[in-house]
């Protein structure tokens, strides 16, 4: 009572627990504008899930729970149409470029140890960066003296670099005039790390779009589903031709507890200010990045493991 | 006359054909027949499936006792074993490859072993015993003599005690003690039942069900039935679409999920404003 048959994951999942995981990623997904493949499939793979279907139907249902949130943000004004599908051929570019590495690592022998060692420095990087951040941008609100702002005049130094860049554009929803070729460079670059780590990489975009291309976090959340909506939507069907990987009825199942999730988190950020948004994301970068440390550094309790997919 | 004599030779002939013909069939008897039987021979995978289980029951002799095996199709299964990268983190690090291993494994044996019969030749306690029954060409010590691995290199013995600990986890591979159970002896011979467990992971296709009869350490007859199960309902036609029709079914999953998340962003309409 309660399981459903999963035909292509080849096991029964109890429906509530799905639709629970479904809702927890979603509301993620509203609140930070991340996709949450980098929490969706390692929660699906603990629950009996093979880690190449787990990655291919979590793929499928970001396509549903970004759809919801896209739409949310889009009548919220949130999304930067042009930033997003610059960021989205860069990221499609980048992605195939990934794959290739994929490859050639896997040729060496040794694709997954970076894949998990890119994992934890990436994580750990980005949130630490993020929390650090967000922590000096509260003790700033309440009224206490940032320590240092080193960073500022660095800052300055590559604006007047990237002001003297070809294809100079102005970005409305973003409120900057910038160089095209900057958000096409970073598309391209999280879109080599998306592949590698195998996610859709929301959780590189935000940071990249609030600190290096200086966006605003509202229009960051809106214009990240955006970019992350087509990436899924690319990611879904090659996997489902080419694979078979893609599990429907787990994917509907995650999709009804996402998108509600998704429209909650849309409802829950309203509340919350930029830099509260900012720790809650570092906290769960940071959590994460410490699970998987600690997953490489413990005895593993059976040392074999099926081959099959990174 | 002579037609007498005839239809008399020819009655003695069939006297004696009868007579060795029951002679044979009580010596089989005495040595330890058996039969099996399923309550079912297919079972349907269903929308709402979650495993099952499924009587199995026969007759044996009186005097032998009977285990049972559940074996699934022999496949190549390449593995990833796990080891430290720089006497620090622990990763997924060599390739091995199991040839000619089974996708299922189970084993039932009987809640009291008669006679000792599966003791006599092992000496060693009774649960060393049910695992490492490899006199009787069965149990996982008999299946690692039966399987290749690739590297030759590689610790056989090792890799394969892992994987089965994996396949344990997962439900397909397991040893049932004491879950073949007996009824009262008539005729020199006696009834058993056991309740074989279909785990959900154990996946649409053919596999083995067969009662061994033992005496004295030694298997001493055995009978075996199929036992299939297969996609029915939404979950064949899901599998059916995803093999066979593949593009398309990607692009209908993508544009349910599409159709769903605009379905959730209009119910919650207004429920939103900026932030």
């Amino acid at each position: 009572m309660f399981h459903l048959y999963l035909p292509i994951a080849g096991n029964s999942v109890n429906i509530f627990l799905i639709l629970g995981l479904g809702g927890f990623v979603g509301l993620l997904s509203g609140i930070f504008g991340v996709g949450g493949g980098f929490l969706m499939t390692p929660l699906l793979m603990m629950f009996g899930i093979p880690p190449t279907v787990a990655a291919a139907s979590d793929s499928n249902q970001i396509v549903g729970a970004s759809t919801s949130g896209t739409v949310a943000h889009m009548r919220l004004g949130n999304v930067d149409i042009p930033m997003g599908v610059i960021l989205l051929i860069g990221g499609v570019a980048g992605g195939t470029v990934g794959v290739q590495v994929i490859k050639l690592l896997k040729a060496m022998g040794n694709a997954d140890f970076l894949i998990a060692i890119t994992y934890v420095i990436m994580l750990g990087g980005v949130g630490g960066y993020m929390f650090w951040e967000s922590l000096q941008g509260m003790r700033h609100d309440n009224g206490m003296p940032i320590e240092k702002k080193k960073s500022r005049p660095v800052v300055e130094g590559r604006k007047s670099f990237i002001q003297r860049l070809p294809f100079q554009y102005r970005f409305e929803k973003s409120g900057c005039e910038i160089s095209m070729l900057l958000p096409l460079a970073f598309g391209i670059l999280v879109g080599v790390l998306a592949a590698i780590m195998g996610v859709g990489g929301g959780f590189i975009m935000v940071p990249v779009m609030v600190y290096l291309l200086r966006m605003p976090m509202h229009v960051v959340v809106g214009t990240s589903l955006f970019q992350i909506l087509f990436t899924c939507v690319n990611v879904t069907i090659m996997q489902a031709w080419s694979n078979h990987t893609v599990d429907f009825v787990l994917a509907v199942l995650l999709l009804l507890g996402s998108t509600i999730g998704a429209q909650a988190g849309t409802a829950v950020s309203k509340r919350l200010n930029a830099d509260q948004l900012k720790i809650m994301l570092a906290s769960l970068v940071l959590l994460v990045c410490v699970k998987m440390m600690a997953g490489l550094l413990m005895t593993p309790s059976i040392m074999v493991s099926l081959k099959g997919g990174h | 006359m002579k037609d007498i004599h005839i239809n008399r030779i020819c009655c003695t002939l069939i006297c004696i054909a009868v007579v060795c013909l029951s002679w044979c069939g009580s010596a089989s008897a005495a040595e330890g027949a058996v039969s099996l039987k399923l309550a079912h021979t297919t079972l349907r995978i269903t929308t709402f499936y979650n495993g099952t289980t499924l009587k199995a029951s026969g007759i044996v002799s009186a005097d032998a006792d009977v285990l049972l095996h559940v074996i699934g199709v022999k496949k190549d299964v390449p593995l990833k074993v796990k080891g430290k990268v720089a006497g620090l983190l622990w990763m997924n690090k060599t390739d091995v490859e199991l040839e000619n291993t089974p996708t299922v494994y189970m084993i039932y044996t009987p809640e009291k072993v008669g006679n000792d019969l599966l003791l006599s030749q092992l000496d060693m306690d009774y649960n060393a015993m049910v695992k490492d029954v490899a006199l009787l060409g069965i149990g996982y010590k008999a299946l690692v003599g039966d399987i290749k691995i690739t590297p030759e290199s590689a610790d056989k013995k090792f890799v394969f005690g892992e994987y089965v600990k994996l396949m344990e986890k997962s439900g397909v591979y397991g040893v049932y003690n004491g879950t073949v159970n007996y009824g009262p002896i008539r005729d020199g011979q006696k009834s058993f039942m056991v309740t074989l467990i279909i785990p959900p992971k154990m996946n649409a296709g053919t596999y083995l069900v067969e009662a061994i009869a033992v005496r004295d350490g030694a298997a001493i007859a055995h009978a075996d039935k199929k036992l299939t199960i297969e996609l029915s309902g939404l979950p064949r036609l899901i599998a059916s679409l995803s093999y066979k029709h593949s593009l398309l079914f990607g692009i209908m999953a993508v544009a349910i999920a599409v159709a769903a998340g605009l379905l959730i962003g209009v119910l919650f309409k207004g429920g939103g404003e900026a932030h």
